[in-house]
């Protein structure tokens, strides 16, 4: 049987080693230092690195797209929920796209105030013995409105058991407002809206609250954006409808005074999990005020622990600092439109430590390590990264990231 | 493999991991020539062709006896790459099923056949649920399929409920055209109402047969369930027609146990009888992957009940997040032994979800799989399989270190399949070892004696009940193991003496004198404590 563990390759890697100084505390090397032995002929194989030469290996390092778009984005709707808009329209920011009910409840109506030909989904509104038809402006105007009385003035056709309609509404409704600019794609009562929406958008892992909209701010205390670390003492009221950026983790306190004061959203590179369920409990219990404060929400744009932002991602929230943007919750993202925002290209061979020893450090790929030994006796596939003027460090490969 | 070439690359791409490894026309044999396994995120074919490029530069000739490199020696990786054939293993992504009765008794059967066949399963019953939220989860985007059933014939507590499930049931499908509808039991009944509403859609309507139909029961919905499932080159569903044909190829009980990114897999099979192929009993159960898409409090208990790592709550809740947005990340440090508590709690719950083939014979050979068990030290993993599949036997211990055996079963043709894994047994199987666990050890001093007998000489140790005790016995060699237990102990059968035949590993032999099922201290940090010590001694390649 074949003594090899997993992940490792049986045959030596045959690797150049990169010029270095010593070999970092902690790794073994258990690759071959000699150069390759064989003629290599990889055509279009390797990447360029910045200096213009191969960087070989390039490519085994985990991809992190930067910025991608057009985004479709949805807006969650649960039964009894009105929307308002049709396939195809044209969404402005700040458009109202949906009626949330707030007091959830199931009606039964005789099947004679429906009519014949009603579907669950569909719309019914009081009066006429009308059913208002699928997701659209039909039931908007003075026949949508609730009206005061005993009974429902209007609501969703859930199902029908035997000689009646089982409906869903309420009385009171809060509108579901579109942070962003795009276009209606798809709309299903009880499930959810897609809006295409229009200009770029920086995926996150996460993203908690409700879609929202504002003027993004690094801040101006808190030095490097990067490292930076949100205390709620440092919120005031003049931060009121930005998107904050945080840098490296924020507490729920300084989230819920956040809130308080007006800010938009908050732009987090990690958020613990005592954070997030902090997080959700709030929010559960503004839902459930009767005074609503505007759409709050947190973008998580790598994890749960304490990372700085990557400098690629910093280079792109720094040139649209002062610009309007939107969080999307789903998926999770930073959404903006603003075509003449020049975003700065990372180098190919760019690259970042995301966890393990190094974490948060950036630098350029020099090659591949070959399987080596790292701290805590595990042997891991490993690839040579020079940081700063510092000798190359020989980091897992799947502890990388680059940028494209 | 018909038009005879000398190499083909077996590619398993899973969801957390890209896998690729070479195998070569070596002597008449088919062998492993290299392996390479990389996060699933990059371009897998910038995997094969590191690997190919690894192996022309580890051996020339070897590589030009393959057809990898001219007669010059030089290999054209682009070229080898286009040209070599490939067995490709797929895994299927995963996809949830919501399974609704009208009571919980009616639900119980049908949430396990689930579990058992690889769907991420959420569970409604429609007695005293609340309308609308009974709706609005059958209308939840994330919902693939659901399954709808009552018992054949429908209980009592149930006949007054079914009909009024079957509208809101169909009131959702008219709404959800993409869902597919699987109508169980007596709920088949109901064809005809939720027709009427469905309309025109995409979604399939199926029926299936009761919970408890087949023999063993269920299995005829656990049968259904899997094809619908899909996923015709998912490594998971084909690893058990490779269990199977390993089991006659070793003429041994041979189990499987993966644990990956989106689930785990447990194989179990027997050797044919009279010709016949074997058999193999296929579970796949997507709760027991290594960290669930929501690490909520029970998870977090689970592993912390496992982890050697002094950490708080908190803290491990974010590490188990990390763990789950990137799989292969922070394994340096103390995350190798992380993810292993990770592994072995879900292979309990891969355990708990299996109880029949638990209730099988024994295995004699169990084989782990899975990136939960790939940056862990081979005796370490063999510690954390006996940790948790306890039962009172003599097991010997290997890992698919290259993940071929999914890739395998991919093989179409039986005969075929056999003959390679017949080539490639030895190669694709890392021995960890041989784990001895009596069962029903007594309390005392001693427990016994073994004494060792190698073709190098005779070794004799004293058995302390509640410890392990390891032997050197180094990968190819085998031995007989003499137990001489104070009292009768339990050991495929009750008895006081016992000789076993054992083969070597990377983590030699394994005497287990601990409790069956195992008992920790309640107390964490003396359980952490207890831990640490047993795994101390496997942990071959720690820091000192």
């Amino acid at each position: 049987m074949n003594p090899a563990g997993p992940g490792r390759v049986h045959t030596p890697p045959g690797e150049a080693l990169p010029p270095r100084e010593a070999s970092p505390a902690g790794e073994d090397s258990q690759s071959d230092a000699s150069p390759p032995p064989v003629a290599y002929q990889a055509a279009g194989s390797s990447s360029t690195g910045s200096g213009g030469g191969p960087v070989h290996g390039l490519e085994l390092v985990e991809r992190r797209t930067l910025l991608t778009g057009p985004l479709e984005i949805l807006f969650p709707l649960t039964p009894g929920d009105r929307p308002i808009v049709a396939v195809s329209d044209a969404i402005v920011p700040g458009t109202t796209i949906a009626e949330r009910v707030r007091d959830r409840r199931v009606v039964d109506l005789p099947a004679a105030a429906v009519r014949e030909d009603a579907q669950p989904g569909d719309r019914w509104m009081a009066g006429s013995g009308i059913n208002a038809g699928r997701a659209g402006r039909i039931g908007s105007g003075p026949a949508g409105r609730l009206r005061r009385g005993s009974g429902p003035a209007s609501g969703e056709l859930l199902h029908r058991h035997g000689t009646r309609w089982a409906i869903a509404t309420g009385e009171h409704v809060e509108p579901i407002d579109c942070p962003l600019a795009g276009v209606v794609r798809d709309v299903r009562p009880g499930i959810g809206i897609r809006i295409r929406a229009q200009g770029r958008a920086l995926l996150g892992v996460e993203a908690l609250g409700d879609p929202t909209s504002g003027r993004l701010s690094l801040g101006s205390e808190r030095g490097d954006q990067r490292q930076g670390q949100l205390r709620s003492t440092s919120l005031n009221v003049g931060l009121a409808g930005t998107i904050l950026v945080i840098g490296s983790r924020v507490d729920a306190e300084a989230l819920t005074r956040a809130r308080a004061m007006g800010v938009r959203g908050v732009i987090v590179s990690g958020l613990g999990g005592k954070e997030h369920r902090d997080f959700l409990a709030s929010e559960s219990r503004q839902r459930a005020s009767l005074h609503q404060l505007p759409p709050f929400a947190v973008l998580v744009l790598d994890g749960a622990l304490r990372r700085p932002i990557a400098r690629p991602v910093a280079a792109i929230l720094e040139a649209l600092a002062g610009r309007v943007v939107a969080i999307s919750v789903d998926p999770p993202a930073l959404v903006f439109d603003e075509p003449d925002v020049t975003i700065p290209p990372t180098p190919p061979d760019h690259v970042r430590v995301r966890s393990g020893d190094h974490a948060g450090e950036e630098g350029r790929w020099a090659g591949l390590a070959g399987v080596r030994r790292v701290a805590g006796g595990t042997f891991l596939e490993a690839g040579w990264v020079v940081v700063g003027g510092r000798a190359p460090i020989a980091v897992p490969i799947a502890d990388l990231e680059r940028f494209a | 493999m018909t038009s005879e070439p000398r190499a083909f690359l077996a590619l398993d791409l899973g969801a957390a991991t890209s896998s690729a490894a070479l195998i070569g026309r070596v002597a008449h044999r088919w062998r492993l020539i290299g392996s390479l396994a990389v996060p699933s995120a990059g371009d897998v074919e910038d995997l094969v062709r590191e690997l190919i490029r690894r192996a022309a530069a580890a051996d020339r000739d070897l590589a030009g006896s393959i057809g990898l490199a001219s007669a010059a020696g030089l290999t054209d990786v682009e070229d080898a790459r286009a040209t070599l054939p490939r067995l490709v293993a797929r895994s299927a992504p995963p996809r949830t099923i919501l399974v609704c009765a009208a009571t919980g008794r009616a639900l119980a059967p049908l949430a396990a056949a689930a579990r058992q066949t690889g769907w991420r399963t959420t569970t409604a019953t429609f007695d005293g649920a609340d309308p609308i939220e009974m709706v609005g989860r059958l209308l939840d985007p994330a919902v693939d399929v659901l399954l709808l059933g009552a018992g054949d014939p429908p209980g009592a507590d149930e006949r007054r409920l079914i009909g009024d499930l079957a509208s809101v049931a169909a009131g959702a499908v008219r709404r959800r055209p993409d869902l597919t509808l699987i109508l169980a039991g007596a709920m088949t009944e109901q064809l005809e109402r939720i027709e009427a509403v469905a309309g025109s859609r995409g979604g399939e309507i199926l029926l299936a047969p009761p919970a408890t139909a087949g023999e063993p029961s269920g299995s005829a919905l656990r049968t259904l369930l899997d094809e619908i499932r899909g996923g015709a080159d998912d490594p998971r569903r084909s690893a058990g027609r490779a269990v199977g044909a390993l089991a006659d190829v070793l003429d041994r009980r041979v189990e499987l146990v993966e644990i990956g990114f989106n689930g785990g897999l447990r194989a179990t099979a027997s050797p044919g009888v009279g010709g016949a192929p074997a058999e193999a009993t296929v579970s796949i159960v997507a709760d027991a992957c290594l960290v669930p898409a929501e690490s909520g409090d029970e998870l977090v208990d689970r592993v912390l009940a496992w982890s050697t790592t002094p950490v708080d709550r908190h803290r491990l809740r974010d590490r188990l997040r990390e763990l789950r947005l990137w799989p292969w990340s922070g394994v340096s440090g103390d995350g190798a032994r992380l993810r292993l508590a990770a592994a072995r709690a879900a292979l309990a719950i891969l355990i708990d979800a299996t109880p029949a083939q638990s209730a099988q014979p024994g295995p004699d050979l169990v084989i782990v799989s899975g990136g939960a068990f790939a940056v862990a030290p081979g005796p370490a993993v063999a510690l954390a399989i006996a940790d948790v599949l306890r039962r009172p036997a003599a097991i010997a211990i290997a890992q698919d270190h290259a993940r071929l055996i999914g890739t395998l079963g991919i093989i179409p043709d039986a005969m075929e399949r056999r003959q390679a894994l017949l080539d490639l047994v030895d190669d694709i199987l890392t021995p960890l070892g041989s784990v001895v666990i009596p069962g029903g050890i007594r309390a005392g001093a001693s427990a016994g004696r073994l004494t060792i007998r190698t073709e190098t000489g005779v070794s004799e140790t004293d058995l302390v009940p509640g410890g392990l005790a390891l032997v050197d016995l180094p990968p190819g060699a085998t031995a007989t193991a003499e137990f001489q237990f104070r009292d009768a102990v339990r050991l495929g059968t009750r008895g006081r003496r016992f000789a076993v035949d054992v083969s070597g590993g990377l983590g030699g032999l394994l005497v287990d004198l601990r409790d069956v099922p195992l008992r920790l201290p309640e107390r964490m940090d003396r359980r952490r404590e207890l831990l640490e010590a047993w795994q101390e001694s496997l942990w071959l390649t720690r820091d000192r």
